[in-house]
Protein backbone atom coordinates (compact mmCIF):
# COMPACT_ATOMS: atom_id res chain seq x y z
CA UNK A 1 0.00 0.00 0.00
CA UNK A 2 2.98 2.60 0.69
CA UNK A 3 3.85 3.18 -2.78
CA UNK A 4 0.25 3.22 -4.07
CA UNK A 5 -1.53 6.50 -5.32
CA UNK A 6 -3.95 8.34 -2.73
CA UNK A 7 -7.17 6.27 -2.55
CA UNK A 8 -10.21 8.18 -3.38
CA UNK A 9 -12.68 9.29 -1.45
CA UNK A 10 -15.04 6.13 -2.09
CA UNK A 11 -12.03 3.68 -1.95
CA UNK A 12 -11.47 5.05 1.56
CA UNK A 13 -14.87 4.77 2.61
CA UNK A 14 -14.95 0.94 1.50
CA UNK A 15 -11.70 -0.01 2.94
CA UNK A 16 -11.92 1.95 6.00
CA UNK A 17 -15.24 -0.14 6.33
CA UNK A 18 -14.11 -3.88 5.74
CA UNK A 19 -11.42 -2.83 7.50
CA UNK A 20 -13.16 -2.01 10.52
CA UNK A 21 -15.90 -4.77 10.06
CA UNK A 22 -12.63 -7.40 10.05
CA UNK A 23 -11.75 -5.77 13.28
CA UNK A 24 -15.11 -6.16 14.60
CA UNK A 25 -14.99 -10.42 14.07
CA UNK A 26 -11.70 -10.77 15.62
CA UNK A 27 -8.71 -9.24 13.68
CA UNK A 28 -6.18 -8.14 15.11
CA UNK A 29 -5.50 -4.51 14.81
CA UNK A 30 -2.10 -3.35 13.45
CA UNK A 31 -1.68 -0.47 15.68
CA UNK A 32 -1.70 0.56 18.99
CA UNK A 33 -5.13 1.31 19.56
CA UNK A 34 -6.74 2.29 23.13
CA UNK A 35 -9.59 0.26 24.99
CA UNK A 36 -11.85 2.62 24.09
CA UNK A 37 -11.37 3.38 20.32
CA UNK A 38 -14.20 1.34 18.26
CA UNK A 39 -14.00 -0.32 15.42
CA UNK A 40 -14.18 2.59 13.00
CA UNK A 41 -11.92 4.40 14.52
CA UNK A 42 -8.81 2.07 14.69
CA UNK A 43 -9.18 1.07 10.72
CA UNK A 44 -9.00 5.06 10.06
CA UNK A 45 -6.12 5.15 12.55
CA UNK A 46 -4.35 2.32 10.51
CA UNK A 47 -5.44 3.88 7.45
CA UNK A 48 -3.46 7.14 8.58
CA UNK A 49 -0.99 4.80 9.48
CA UNK A 50 -0.44 3.30 6.57
CA UNK A 51 -0.57 0.21 8.14
CA UNK A 52 -3.94 -1.19 6.16
CA UNK A 53 -3.17 -4.75 5.42
CA UNK A 54 -5.94 -4.40 2.50
CA UNK A 55 -5.42 -3.08 -0.72
CA UNK A 56 -7.41 -1.75 -3.72
CA UNK A 57 -7.94 -3.60 -6.73
CA UNK A 58 -8.69 -1.06 -9.47
CA UNK A 59 -10.48 -2.41 -12.64
CA UNK A 60 -9.59 -0.70 -15.91
CA UNK A 61 -12.38 -0.10 -18.29
CA UNK B 1 -11.50 -48.06 -4.82
CA UNK B 2 -9.51 -45.01 -3.60
CA UNK B 3 -9.21 -41.92 -5.08
CA UNK B 4 -6.78 -38.75 -5.65
CA UNK B 5 -7.89 -36.21 -6.90
CA UNK B 6 -7.27 -32.10 -8.08
CA UNK B 7 -10.15 -30.07 -5.99
CA UNK B 8 -10.51 -26.27 -7.11
CA UNK B 9 -12.50 -24.17 -4.32
CA UNK B 10 -12.90 -21.39 -2.66
CA UNK B 11 -12.44 -20.77 0.94
CA UNK B 12 -13.52 -18.28 3.69
CA UNK B 13 -10.58 -17.45 6.19
CA UNK B 14 -13.11 -15.80 9.18
CA UNK B 15 -10.50 -12.35 10.46
CA UNK B 16 -10.19 -13.97 13.76
CA UNK B 17 -7.52 -16.34 12.44
CA UNK B 18 -5.99 -14.39 9.82
CA UNK B 19 -2.94 -14.18 12.94
CA UNK B 20 -2.37 -18.49 12.24
CA UNK B 21 -0.01 -20.09 9.30
CA UNK B 22 -2.56 -19.48 6.23
CA UNK B 23 -1.82 -22.93 4.91
CA UNK B 24 -2.84 -24.54 8.26
CA UNK B 25 -6.15 -23.00 8.69
CA UNK B 26 -7.02 -23.39 4.92
CA UNK B 27 -6.26 -27.55 5.46
CA UNK B 28 -8.55 -27.37 8.68
CA UNK B 29 -11.69 -25.05 7.20
CA UNK B 30 -11.54 -27.63 3.69
CA UNK B 31 -11.32 -30.73 6.22
CA UNK B 32 -14.67 -29.63 8.34
CA UNK B 33 -16.33 -29.17 5.21
CA UNK B 34 -15.23 -31.78 3.16
CA UNK B 35 -14.25 -34.86 5.21
CA UNK B 36 -17.46 -36.93 5.44
CA UNK B 37 -19.46 -35.44 2.64
CA UNK B 38 -20.27 -37.79 -0.26
CA UNK B 39 -19.60 -37.00 -3.86
CA UNK B 40 -21.31 -38.79 -6.87
CA UNK B 41 -18.06 -38.71 -8.68
CA UNK B 42 -15.48 -39.16 -5.79
CA UNK B 43 -17.44 -41.53 -3.49
CA UNK B 44 -16.91 -40.81 0.32
CA UNK B 45 -14.64 -37.50 0.82
CA UNK B 46 -11.79 -39.22 3.18
CA UNK B 47 -9.15 -36.42 4.15
CA UNK B 48 -7.51 -33.12 2.10
CA UNK B 49 -3.89 -34.24 1.21
CA UNK B 50 -2.19 -31.24 0.16
CA UNK B 51 -2.92 -27.79 -0.83
CA UNK B 52 -1.05 -26.74 -4.00
CA UNK B 53 -2.54 -23.47 -4.49
CA UNK B 54 -4.04 -20.80 -2.36
CA UNK B 55 -4.88 -17.36 -4.49
CA UNK B 56 -4.39 -13.88 -2.71
CA UNK B 57 -7.48 -13.35 -0.62
CA UNK B 58 -10.47 -11.16 -1.48
CA UNK B 59 -12.58 -9.29 0.86
CA UNK B 60 -16.36 -9.03 -0.65
CA UNK B 61 -19.02 -6.78 0.15
CA UNK B 62 -20.94 -7.28 4.04
CA UNK B 63 -18.17 -9.87 5.03
CA UNK B 64 -14.96 -9.41 6.58
CA UNK B 65 -13.48 -12.65 5.87
CA UNK B 66 -11.01 -12.81 3.01
CA UNK B 67 -11.73 -15.33 0.18
CA UNK B 68 -9.10 -17.58 -1.37
CA UNK B 69 -9.30 -19.42 -4.43
CA UNK B 70 -7.37 -22.65 -3.37
CA UNK B 71 -6.25 -25.47 -5.50
CA UNK B 72 -5.86 -28.75 -3.81
CA UNK B 73 -5.58 -32.64 -3.53
CA UNK B 74 -8.00 -34.63 -1.38
CA UNK B 75 -8.14 -38.25 -0.59
CA UNK B 76 -11.86 -40.53 -1.35
CA UNK B 77 -13.06 -43.60 -1.35
CA UNK B 78 -15.58 -44.40 -4.11
CA UNK B 79 -16.46 -48.57 -3.74
CA UNK B 80 -17.39 -49.62 -7.07
CA UNK B 81 -19.96 -51.99 -9.00
CA UNK B 82 -18.07 -55.46 -9.47
CA UNK B 83 -15.09 -54.37 -7.47
CA UNK B 84 -13.45 -56.51 -5.11
CA UNK B 85 -13.27 -55.87 -1.66
CA UNK B 86 -11.57 -57.27 1.61
CA UNK B 87 -12.64 -56.51 5.29
CA UNK B 88 -13.61 -57.59 8.46
CA UNK B 89 -16.64 -58.92 9.66
CA UNK B 90 -17.67 -56.30 12.45
CA UNK B 91 -21.58 -57.24 13.21
CA UNK B 92 -23.65 -60.37 12.45
CA UNK B 93 -27.78 -60.36 12.35
CA UNK B 94 -30.20 -62.66 11.57
CA UNK B 95 -30.22 -61.28 8.15
CA UNK B 96 -26.54 -61.22 6.91
CA UNK B 97 -22.90 -59.77 8.00
CA UNK B 98 -21.96 -56.05 8.34
CA UNK B 99 -18.38 -56.31 6.76
CA UNK B 100 -15.84 -53.24 6.82
CA UNK B 101 -14.62 -51.86 3.79
CA UNK B 102 -12.02 -49.27 4.72
CA UNK B 103 -14.55 -45.74 5.70
CA UNK B 104 -18.00 -47.80 4.49
CA UNK B 105 -19.81 -50.83 5.51
CA UNK B 106 -21.55 -53.33 3.14
CA UNK B 107 -23.51 -56.17 4.00
CA UNK B 108 -23.56 -59.89 2.53
CA UNK B 109 -27.17 -61.42 2.96
CA UNK B 110 -27.37 -64.40 4.55
CA UNK B 111 -28.08 -65.91 1.24
CA UNK B 112 -25.42 -64.41 -0.76
CA UNK B 113 -22.89 -65.93 2.51
CA UNK B 114 -22.23 -69.28 0.60
CA UNK B 115 -24.00 -72.03 -1.42
CA UNK B 116 -24.68 -73.76 1.12
CA UNK B 117 -28.20 -73.59 3.93
CA UNK B 118 -27.47 -70.87 6.33
CA UNK B 119 -28.16 -70.80 9.91
CA UNK B 120 -27.69 -67.59 12.09
CA UNK B 121 -26.84 -68.60 15.95
CA UNK B 122 -28.30 -65.36 18.11
CA UNK B 123 -26.32 -67.07 21.15
CA UNK B 124 -22.53 -67.15 19.53
CA UNK B 125 -23.62 -64.38 17.18
CA UNK B 126 -22.69 -66.43 13.99
CA UNK B 127 -23.61 -67.46 10.97
CA UNK B 128 -23.36 -71.25 10.45
CA UNK B 129 -23.60 -73.04 7.38
CA UNK B 130 -25.77 -76.39 7.37
CA UNK B 131 -23.71 -78.97 5.54
CA UNK B 132 -20.05 -77.29 4.97
CA UNK B 133 -19.60 -76.83 8.86
CA UNK B 134 -18.46 -73.32 7.39
CA UNK B 135 -19.00 -70.41 9.88
CA UNK B 136 -18.93 -66.89 10.13
CA UNK B 137 -17.87 -64.66 13.10
CA UNK B 138 -17.50 -60.98 14.13
CA UNK B 139 -13.69 -60.35 13.65
CA UNK B 140 -13.39 -62.54 10.21
CA UNK B 141 -11.47 -61.11 7.57
CA UNK B 142 -13.37 -61.90 4.58
CA UNK B 143 -13.42 -61.51 0.64
CA UNK B 144 -16.07 -60.19 -1.23
CA UNK B 145 -17.29 -58.79 -4.45
CA UNK B 146 -19.76 -55.34 -4.49
CA UNK B 147 -23.18 -56.32 -6.16
CA UNK B 148 -25.54 -53.07 -5.39
CA UNK B 149 -24.68 -49.83 -4.76
CA UNK B 150 -26.75 -47.09 -3.58
CA UNK B 151 -24.81 -43.60 -2.72
CA UNK B 152 -27.80 -41.45 -2.50
CA UNK B 153 -27.26 -39.86 1.06
CA UNK B 154 -25.45 -37.22 1.97
CA UNK B 155 -23.66 -38.98 4.97
CA UNK B 156 -22.00 -42.29 4.68
CA UNK B 157 -24.52 -43.98 7.31
CA UNK B 158 -27.32 -43.93 4.06
CA UNK B 159 -25.61 -45.32 1.76
CA UNK B 160 -25.85 -48.89 1.07
CA UNK B 161 -23.36 -51.50 -0.30
CA UNK B 162 -24.36 -54.91 -1.15
CA UNK B 163 -21.90 -57.51 -1.77
CA UNK B 164 -21.57 -61.31 -2.49
CA UNK B 165 -19.37 -64.51 -1.62
CA UNK B 166 -20.88 -66.74 -3.74
CA UNK B 167 -18.22 -67.06 -6.38
CA UNK B 168 -15.03 -68.91 -6.55
CA UNK B 169 -11.65 -67.13 -4.63
CA UNK B 170 -14.39 -65.19 -2.42
CA UNK B 171 -15.48 -65.93 1.07
CA UNK B 172 -13.66 -66.33 4.23
CA UNK B 173 -10.11 -66.09 4.16
CA UNK B 174 -9.32 -70.09 5.74
CA UNK B 175 -12.63 -70.79 3.44
CA UNK B 176 -10.68 -69.71 -0.12
CA UNK B 177 -7.48 -71.43 1.70
CA UNK B 178 -9.00 -74.48 2.24
CA UNK B 179 -10.53 -74.50 -1.77
CA UNK B 180 -7.02 -73.78 -2.83
CA UNK B 181 -5.29 -76.94 -1.21
CA UNK B 182 -8.61 -79.35 -2.51
CA UNK B 183 -7.83 -78.05 -6.17
CA UNK B 184 -3.95 -78.34 -6.03
CA UNK B 185 -4.76 -82.27 -4.44
CA UNK B 186 -7.22 -83.12 -7.12
CA UNK B 187 -4.53 -82.34 -9.75
CA UNK B 188 -1.51 -83.84 -8.16
CA UNK B 189 -4.19 -87.37 -7.91
CA UNK B 190 -4.99 -87.21 -11.81
CA UNK B 191 -1.45 -86.78 -12.30
CA UNK B 192 -0.45 -89.43 -10.61
CA UNK B 193 -3.02 -91.51 -12.44
CA UNK B 194 -1.70 -91.01 -15.51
Amino acid sequence: MASRKKLTRFEKARVIGARALQLSMGAKPQVEASASSDAIDIAILELKENKLPLDVNRIKK
Amino acid sequence: MYLVSKIEDTVRIPPDRFEEPLEEVTIELLNDSYVGAIDKKLGLMVTVKEIEDIGIGKVIMGDGAAYHDVTFTALSFKPELHEIVEGEVIEITEFGAFIRIGPMDGLVHVSQVTDDYINYDGKRGALLGKESKKTLEEGDKVRARVVALSLKGKSSKETKIGLTMRQPGLGRFEWIEEEKNKKAKKKTTKEGKK
